[in-house]
């Protein structure tokens, strides 16, 4: 084969990096409880290896949509796509952590993170293996044999967090995950989480009501209307991970959606009165 | 200086004998005591209340070989447990699939409720005449009382314990892939298990008086019920003293020793509050 025609049969691809393919694609979906909706004409694409934040006021169904991507709620409207794939139930390719951690009391924590693992059928050994790793990278070394209820709040979502990486899911949802923990644990707890997500590059997708914690992390910002809700901003965080959050320019993106923000919270506030 | 005594740390007596102990020994003390007393100088009759050391010392006589029949209370304890296992461990068994079914399926719930609710207002009792011509006098016939006593205290906490759990407990199951019968081994079963637990631990307490009355009324011979109401027929006064302490240390041994330790392995351990 001659040189110019193996240039020719490998293209230089090295210089072009690719557009991260789309992994969650949502196309006018909504989710309606009867007579209410909670979402409707949500679009979006999420693509591999982001991290998007959904911010709304309380009850705008921020929640409701996550859940929706999760598989836990049928969508009424619209198409919800994973891997071009619409989503029917949910599968270990998208990890759920709660605000409320959901551990299994019953279980210490090196068996909750193996539940994954166990339920896929491995083997206890191999499980134990995988565990390890993101026991590891959680920082919750020594902690293996504890019972969930001797834990604190901040081990507790560590121990959620390393549950739902254990099994390898391409996607992380993330519902209000620092919702249950005080200031100091929480700024911890997210230093963590920013680092595991550069560590594992999943695609994440977490649900907040704090823009502190959406500017801080996401690379893009979602925010949602009063219900029923709609996305009505789409802000692109451009600044380098892992951030300072006392980065000027960090605040200014805080401004921003806070702005947005507010204006959605006096409109829902209004509505409410209104009834 | 108030401050100070209230911060210091309480120094351990090396010999202080655990309070826990100390209080019921003496409150119980004090009850045999007086009643001794009272017997031995006449002040209550000694016939209706005999002293409490001769009611011992009739137990220890009726245990042994020079009993009648030789170590009849033995043989009244062994039945009488025998029957409260069998029935017990029925209820189990059969209480937990009834349970699972109730809070699980929607044919269980349209089955099990109305029935369960229907008979739960009858003392457990009133079936012992239906059960005495079904079976006749046999061990049958009490142990289905028991399983009948310990059945919807075991029911009842399975159901409260399945309507415990969060969606969000079933949802984190699914997102790890689990299948409907992992969902059941994985996390319905051993998170119902201190419900299950709990309602054991009542169902014993119900069955242990059910049986003790079912044995008066349908026990041709033998057992704690049988030998306290065999007693009153020749007015030994001993024996059904010396019957009824032995049930009352045996009820507290089954729901001290044997449920608690089920719950110490479970409950304490896990940390887990079980509501009700």
């Amino acid at each position: 084969m001659s040189n110019v025609e193996n240039i020719l049969a490998h293209p230089v691809r090295e210089t072009v990096v690719p557009a991260p393919r789309p992994k969650i694609t949502a196309e006018g979906a909504g989710v309606r409880f009867g007579s209410v909706t909670a979402v409707e004409d949500f679009t979006t694409t999420i693509r591999e290896r982001e991290f998007v934040s959904i911010i709304g006021p309380s009850g705008c169904g921020k929640s409701t949509m996550l859940y929706a991507i999760a598989g836990f709620l049928k969508t009424t409207s619209g198409v919800l796509k994973v891997d071009g794939e619409p989503i029917v139930k949910p599968g270990p390719n998208r990890g759920i952590v709660f605000q409320e951690f959901v551990l299994f009391p019953w279980r210490t924590v090196l068996r909750n993170i193996t539940l994954g693992p166990e339920i896929a059928g491995l083997p206890r050994a191999e499980a134990e293996e995988r565990a390890r790793k993101w026991i590891r990278l959680t920082g919750l070394g020594g902690f293996e044999d504890a019972y969930p209820a001797t834990l604190s709040g901040g081990m507790k979502q560590r121990v959620a967090i390393a549950r739902a990486l254990t099994c390898e899911p391409d996607i992380l949802l993330l519902d209000e995950p620092f919702g249950a923990l005080d200031v100091q644990t929480k700024n911890y707890v997210m230093k963590d989480l920013q680092d595991l997500w550069i560590a594992a590059s999943k695609t994440i997708l977490m649900v907040t009501h704090s823009v502190q914690e959406a500017t801080l992390m996401a690379d893009r910002v979602l925010i949602l209307g009063a219900r029923p809700s709609r996305i009505v901003a789409d802000v692109k965080i451009d600044l380098p991970h892992p951030r300072d959050p006392a980065d000027p320019r960090l605040g200014q993106y805080r401004q921003e959606v806070t702005a947005i923000l507010s204006a959605e919270v006096d409109r829902s506030m209004k509505i409410e009165r209104s009834r | 200086m108030t401050m100070e005594t209230a911060a210091a740390p309480r120094r351990a007596r090396p010999f202080a004998l655990p309070m826990a102990l100390v209080r019921p020994v003496v409150s119980l003390g004090l009850l045999f005591g007086l009643w001794e007393i009272a017997a031995r100088t006449g002040t209550i009759s000694a016939f209706l209340f005999p002293p409490p050391t001769a009611i011992l010392a009739s137990l220890w006589v009726s245990a042994g070989p020079n009993g009648d029949p030789p170590f009849g209370t033995l043989l009244d304890i062994a039945l009488s447990l025998y029957r409260l296992l069998a029935g017990v461990g029925l209820a189990l068994v059969l209480g937990s699939l009834i349970g699972l079914a109730i809070g699980l399926t929607r044919w269980g719930r349209a089955i099990f409720k109305p029935i369960i609710s229907a008979i739960m207002p009858i003392p457990t009792l009133a079936w012992t005449p239906i059960l005495l011509l079904v079976f006749g006098i046999d061990n049958r016939t009490t142990i289905t009382v028991v399983f009948i006593a310990a059945s919807f205290e075991i029911i009842y906490n399975v159901v409260t314990g399945i309507e415990m759990m969060t969606r969000k407990t079933y949802w984190v199951a699914a997102s790890m892939g689990a299948s409907r019968i992992q969902t059941l081994r994985y996390v319905i079963v051993p998170g119902i298990l201190p419900y299950l637990i709990t309602g054991l631990k009542l169902g014993v307490g119900y069955a242990w008086r059910a049986l003790i009355a079912a044995e008066m009324l349908a026990a041709s011979s033998h057992g704690l019920g049988f030998m306290i109401y065999d007693a009153q027929e020749y007015m030994d006064m001993k024996s059904i003293y010396g019957g009824i302490l032995t049930i009352s240390v045996l009820g507290l041994l089954i729901e001290r020793g044997v449920v608690g330790a089920l719950e110490k392995r479970t409950i304490e351990k896990w940390g887990v509050n079980v509501e009700r």
